[in-house]
């Protein structure tokens, strides 16, 4: 019963990484209907600057600001010069963002090493409580806290904020928001530049979560948090943040369990999804 | 219209075809032979993905699997079974035969997404079989891989080079003879434009399928030769990169020419050897990925026609001139 | 004075040539009606002029300025408001949300120009706070003319607003387009030629995306012949 309870937690916290990385993903393509596979790599990078203004700086609320600034900065960049030249070519677009993806991962091996990096909490985050057989670990609470803000955050943007929706209706006609008069390609780089960001912020929580980083873990997250984003429906955040939460959770059931089969059976699931409810698991 | 010797690709392929042939009766550079027998078996798997991008205007980013599958059949059947040419040939058929369940069953069952959903579905169960080969150990042995011996004839370097060059030639015809049949133009209309192909009449889904298998089918042939090259297999053969080089050779070579896939492969591979060179200069030559994915990046956004596009669009020019 | 003038425009949709010379002008106060059959380029005219198809040679003049080569979103803050043939409604939004989507600002005299308008569309205050997907197609059409008089344009672009209307509903719509008549400049696209010549004021024939025929729609009410060869009207 208590093992249970621990991988849902655990499940839960990891559900929580992963949504940070889908949420961006999901509004990306909900808008302007770009799949960028270069998303992972903002998680990565995230990940491995946000580490290194920690250990520069001894901070780790400092390193997970640089790691929204970096990520935030970098969607500008890659929205404004490699994204928006191939806005209307979908082929271009596939694999121009699946390149970046892999010259990113590789930027990161020049500049941090090709070896992977090992990351220790701060001591306030690294403590436990022992709750009547349950071990709560403080960091999990904290991921899934910040899990819980980001979602809380991303949905007022949605629904009381003009950008929030130009946003709602940009996903369902983008001519007619034009025709409105609204500049839809600064809503493009504002909503890329906040995915990015939260991608980024992902990243830097998984560091100390998994306690090691490498080049890889952009691919890796990147193909979990396109599973999430096909169950829970694309442009949908709410669908993305249960879909999150039910990857998170199987996972952690299946690693724990079966461990040899956890990445086919999201595989599976997303086949599924696809095959026979292409709108999502949460969608209409 | 004029004709002119200058602009004939027939003859300037028929020259370079008789050089490559000489080769290794002039030169004794055992590394310039090794690297042209893996131009010319990456340039069948670069191919077979102009198949499915040039031809058919689909994006996979699984083609890996097939060469993977290639190779570590053929490495597994002479491993286990015995290094003859018998054990090789049947390991061929087998890789046919795996290769064309697989592409068949992929085909069916993601070939009606968008294409968004298609690559990412392919890296996806490209990812599957990476993981099965790690994980499958008895057969694998893991992540490590496995040398083995290869049939008597082909281990003299020279031998091995001319199977490659024959190889590639079949190939080429075999491929290209697929690309002017009927099926063949029926694929390049989907690429043009895939409702208004619909609305004639074609089943759209039927003819990717045939277009994947035949892919599937090359890259397996060509995932076979590269581990006779190596006499050596391990999971990079599943690698993303695997895929992304093919991705690479046909863009920078030309997409839908087929030839240009020859010319991509021997581009990259080219400068793939003259980077590992200068690693010993500085270490960021060792990083090559970043110049391939940059230049990748570059050639997809400002040069979508290729090496072999531009030079068709000179020659038109010239012939009008 | 003349507000709008589209001069020999041409227009391509893929590999398609489909505007092959549009040309009119529309005088400030009037309801300037493009008629001509299905497929003639009429939507396509409006859309080459909001900037979504965009042309290929020719120009467009609006108050004096040229306009061809702007963005559709600095057309549409130029004042020009835009009805799509589809109404273009956002399904999901209520009807709050749709126009507050389209106010660009929120100054008095905007709030002003909501509430009048608001006073012609009774229904809308009705479903203020519903989905607008929820509306039927007449409401639908309401909201999307309101939506584009909200601002202070002064050239509305509608797109067959009769279009799979029941008569009473056409007849609502056309009593507001006169009201709205002393406020803002139209150009209608109509192929319900009672709605067309009860409210317009000069006309042009769009045929094979071209202009081949223009003036007063007093004179097209009378004349068979043209409007039997192009608007196929008996």
């Amino acid at each position: 019963m208590d093992v249970l309870l621990n991988l849902t937690i655990n499940g839960i916290a990891t559900g929580s990484l992963i949504f940070l990385l889908a949420a961006g993903l999901t509004l990306i393509f909900g808008l302007m209907h770009v799949l960028n596979f270069a998303h992972g790599a903002l998680f990565a990078w995230g990940a491995y600057f946000g580490v290194w203004i920690y250990t520069q700086t001894d901070s780790f609320l400092v390193g997970i600001l640089g790691a929204i600034v970096i990520g935030g900065l970098l969607g500008w960049l890659l929205e404004r010069w490699i994204i928006q030249p191939v806005y209307t070519n979908t082929m271009s677009q596939i694999q121009v963002t699946m390149g970046l993806l892999l010259v990113m991962n590789e930027c990161l091996k020049v500049f941090f090493g090709p070896n992977q990096v090992s990351v220790r909490l701060p001591d306030y985050l690294d403590q436990s409580w022992l709750l009547g057989g349950v071990i709560l670990i403080k960091y999990r609470l904290f991921v899934i806290a910040i899990g819980i803000l980001v979602f809380l955050g991303v949905q007022y943007m949605l629904k009381r904020t003009r950008l929030g929706l130009i946003v709602r209706a940009g996903v369902m006609n983008k001519e007619m928001v034009q025709a409105l008069g609204i500049n839809i390609k600064k809503v493009f780089l504002y909503v890329f530049i906040l995915g990015s960001s939260m991608a980024a912020l992902g990243g830097m929580l998984f560091a100390p979560y998994s306690g090691v980083i490498h080049a890889g873990i952009g691919m890796d997250y990147g193909i979990l948090a396109f599973i999430v984003v096909v169950i829970g429906g694309m442009g949908s955040i709410v669908g993305s943040a249960m879909a999150a939460l039910l990857v998170g959770v199987l996972g952690a059931f299946m690693t724990y369990f079966v461990p040899s089969v956890a990445l086919a059976v999201n595989m599976l699931l997303m086949f599924g999804v696809l095959m026979f409810r292409p709108a999502g698991l949460f969608g209409r | 219209m004029k004709t002119n010797w200058l602009v004939s690709s027939r003859l300037w392929m028929g020259m370079a075809a008789i050089l490559l042939i000489g080769f290794p009766f002039v030169s004794d550079s055992r590394s310039a032979l090794i690297l042209l027998t893996q131009i010319f078996i990456y340039a069948v798997f670069a191919m077979s993905y102009d198949i499915l991008l040039g031809y058919t205007g689909i994006i996979s980013f699984g083609h890996a699997m097939f060469f993977g599958i290639g190779a570590y059949t053929t490495a597994i059947f002479l491993h286990r079974w015995d290094h003859t040419m018998l054990a090789f040939l049947v390991s061929l058929l087998v890789v046919l035969v795996l290769t064309g369940i697989v592409s068949y069953l992929i085909g069916v069952m993601t070939l009606r997404l968008k294409s968004h959903f298609y690559a990412m579905l392919t890296l996806a169960v490209a990812g599957l079989f990476l993981v099965l080969a790690e994980k499958w150990r008895d057969l694998t042995k893991g992540s490590d891989g496995f040398t083995f011996y290869i049939p008597d004839v082909l281990k003299d370097r020279t031998t091995l080079y001319f199977a490659s060059f024959f190889f590639m030639i079949i190939m080429f015809f075999l491929l290209k003879r697929f690309t002017d049949s009927p099926t063949g133009k029926v694929l390049q209309a989907i690429r043009e434009n895939e409702q208004r192909t619909e609305s004639l009449g074609y089943q759209i889904l039927h003819y990717k399928i045939i277009a994947s298998v035949v892919a599937g089918l090359a890259a397996g042939m060509s995932g076979s030769m590269y581990a006779i090259t190596l006499r050596f297999v391990n999971t990079a053969v599943f690698g993303t990169n695997v895929t992304l080089d093919a991705l690479l050779m046909t863009i920078v070579g030309g997409v839908g020419t087929l030839f240009g896939s020859i010319v991509g492969s021997a581009l990259i591979l080219l400068v793939h050897a003259g980077l590992t060179d200068l690693a010993k200069i500085h270490w960021i030559f060792e990083r090559w990925m970043i110049f391939f994915g940059a230049l990748y990046i570059l050639a997809v956004m400002f040069f979508p026609q290729g090496v072999v596009g531009m030079l068709r669009q000179w020659k038109e020019k010239w012939k009008r001139a | 004075m003349t507000l709008l003038k589209v001069d020999r425009i041409e227009t391509y949709i893929g590999q398609y040539h489909i505007l092959q010379g549009v040309s009119f002008e529309v005088k400030q106060g009037e309801v300037t009606v493009l008629l001509g059959r299905n497929g003639a380029g009429k939507t396509t005219t409006l859309r080459s002029l909001m900037g979504l198809n965009p042309i290929s040679t020719g120009s467009i003049t609006f108050k004096g300025e040229s306009i061809h080569h702007l963005p559709t979103y600095e057309i549409a803050r130029k004042g020009i408001g835009y009805v799509p043939e589809d109404q273009g409604v956002f399904p999901d939004l209520t009807i709050e949300e749709n126009i507050r989507l389209a106010m660009q600002k929120s100054d008095d005299a905007t709030l002003e120009r909501r509430d009048w308008i608001l006073n012609l569309f009774p229904d809308l205050k009705t479903f203020w706070k519903k989905p607008s997907g929820l509306l039927s197609g007449g409401q639908k059409q309401m909201l999307a003319i309101a939506r584009a008089c909200v601002n202070d344009n002064e050239l509305l672009l509608i797109d067959e607003p009769s279009k799979g209307l029941a008569p009473i509903m056409v007849e609502k719509v056309m009593n507001v387009l006169q009201e709205m008549k002393d406020r803002v400049t139209v150009v209608l696209v109509e192929q319900n030629f009672y709605m067309a010549s009860t409210i317009g004021d000069g006309y042009y024939i769009i045929d094979d995306g071209r202009t081949v025929h223009s003036g007063q729609m007093a004179e097209l009410k009378v004349n068979e012949s043209l409007k039997k060869e192009y608007l196929g009207i008996a």
